[in-house]
């Protein structure tokens, strides 16, 4: 009976959900035909604000050069956020557990979170050439910051009554870790890396107007100077749903593994 | 002070003389507990009440062993308590069940003995932690994660967690203040069931008069300014106490005594 209702509940949930988008939907559908009349109405030149629907050709006409960009984009993306995590994670547990360490780290990590990383990109590129590296550099100093705060949130926010009872029963420092204060950072690890997932695409987007020779970020570019303005929306549509998916990948991992945390939906 | 009610015979489980704590806050030195005597007998049932301040949780932390006293003499099992800690004499319940939510019911009961290194097996340790819940009568919840049980079923997983390392003493600090009057009055039931099972030393912090005075043998009545102990009152009903215990004349007379004696330190505190 209990599962009935929770299918049941969860049918219901999907409903719910759809019906929330509903209106979200149909309001970004009229934006379109808003969009599509005014850009025939009057006769804009494509170069200035294609219509969506040429700005469909392109993504289907194109689709090649598209797909093998955003592939190039994709893996700096991927690899830049994982190593993004892995810093970011490093940081907070060495705070979190050499606190005399920590107390003359965390400030420094605070000033090199003050210094504009974008301006850094020339520098990545001056140092480790065109390819993948800088990009995966200059992601991993825009994206490790919130990843190691929230997390360094979570390993400190732990019940202090919790690590008294441990203590009481002789757990060392690195059992509390372990048992207690990691698996407590999980959900805030995941808003971490939620909020750090879409600063690594900024972060490969600008590493490849920095200087590059493939990549989604490199096309705008050169679609731009090249009149090729259906083809730069293209490129930024292909952009948000890389972002997109990789946002719900991690969202997909909190639901399946960080189970515990009451939702309010 | 009344110390009748402190037998010279029976042997103490848990003993404090002359116990003062102070805190010191901006340079600035506070008396938060000023000479406590105190006395339970092994297999006692001893509540400490008085108003918000007046130092019980305190008390119960240097008892406890998580808190060490300024000055005076602390003993439990006849050790200083940070050794009868180490030793495992003693379990602790908070007023917050302090439970794992990424863990059931039955790995948060299995966590303290896993980390205690007790020298069991994982299958001794589980089938310990399975007895306990059948203990705290919660055996059918044994998969179910703390978000899933109510409030009064969380502190119950949090006392057999405690009992589970089988401690001669157990330390609650107002175990029962957030629930509610109904629970409140179920978990005295129950833990006085477990009390006369297991046969536990028990300290009790609670401001609730009717609770104090239904579980215990004897009452601490602490006051503030400064926070002290200004009577120990026995509390003469017969055990097994249950719901006719409420109507017995006794209860009646100590609740009301109780009552008077907060009052009066109330009005001290007002008047000063």
């Amino acid at each position: 009976m209990n599962t009935l209702a929770e299918q049941a509940g969860a049918g219901a949930n999907i409903r719910a959900g759809l019906g929330r988008l509903l209106p979200s939907f149909l309001l970004f559908a009229a934006m379109l035909v808003i969009w599509e009349g005014v850009a025939r109405l009057f006769k804009l030149p494509e170069f200035v604000l294609p219509a969506p629907t040429s700005i469909i050709r392109v993504l289907i006409e194109r689709q090649g050069p598209l797909s093998i960009a955003a592939w190039v984009t994709a893996t700096e993306v991927l690899f830049g956020f994982v190593l993004s995590a892995v810093v970011g994670a490093a940081v907070a547990l060495v705070i979190a557990r050499f606190a005399a360490f920590g107390r003359a780290l965390y400030p420094l990590v605070v000033l090199f979170q003050t210094v504009p990383k974008i301006a850094l990109a020339p520098l990545f590129i001056l140092w480790f050439g065109f390819d993948l590296f800088p990009k995966v550099a200059l992601i991993v100093v825009i994206a490790f910051f919130p990843v190691a705060i929230n997390m360094l949130v979570g390993l400190q926010s732990v019940d202090p009554n919790l690590v008294a009872l441990l203590r009481s029963v002789g757990a060392s420092r690195n059992e509390i870790l372990m048992r207690i204060q990691i698996p407590n950072s999980l959900p805030y690890l995941m808003a971490g890396l939620k909020v750090a997932v879409t600063l690594a695409v900024i972060g490969a987007i600008v590493g490849e107007f920095a200087g590059a020779q493939a990549g989604l970020g490199y096309m705008i570019q050169f679609a731009s100077t090249q009149m090729e303005t259906s083809l730069v929306f293209a490129a930024l549509i292909e952009v948000s749903v890389l972002g997109l998916l990789f946002y719900y990948v991690i969202e997909f991992i909190e639901w399946r593994y960080v189970d515990w945390v009451p939702r309010t939906d | 002070m009344n110390t009748t009610a402190i037998s010279p015979a029976a042997p103490a489980h848990i003993e404090a003389r002359g116990v003062c704590v102070d805190f010191t806050v901006a340079g600035r030195t506070n008396r938060v507990l000023h000479d406590v005597d105190l006395s339970v007998p092994k297999g006692g049932f001893v509540s400490l009440i008085g108003p918000s301040g007046c130092g019980k949780s305190t008390l119960l932390k240097v008892l406890a062993g998580l808190l060490p006293p300024t000055l005076g003499r602390v003993s439990v099992a006849g050790v200083t308590p940070i050794e009868a800690v180490r030793q495992r004499r003693i379990g602790i319940v908070f007023q917050e069940p302090t439970l794992l939510p990424w863990k059931n019911a039955l790995d948060n009961v299995a966590m303290l003995m896993e980390v205690a290194h007790v020298g069991k097996t994982h299958e001794e340790i589980r089938q310990r932690a399975t007895d306990m819940l059948r203990l705290v009568g919660l055996e059918h919840a044994a998969n179910k994660r703390p978000s899933q049980l109510s409030g009064g079923m969380r502190q119950r997983v949090s006392i057999a967690r405690a009992l589970a390392l089988d401690p001669e003493v157990l330390m609650m600090d107002e175990p029962f203040g957030a629930l509610d009057a109904i629970t409140r009055e179920e978990m005295s039931d129950f833990l006085l069931e477990i009390w006369e099972r297991t046969h536990k030393t028990i300290v009790f912090v609670t401001h609730s008069i009717d609770e104090a005075a239904f579980m215990s043998r004897e009452v601490y009545v602490m006051a503030t300014n400064p926070a002290r102990i200004i009577e120990v009152m026995p509390i003469a009903l017969p055990y097994p106490r249950n719901e006719d215990s409420y109507a017995a004349p006794e209860f009646a007379r100590a609740t009301g005594h109780l009552r008077h004696l907060l009052k009066q330190g109330h009005r001290q505190v007002q008047a000063a």
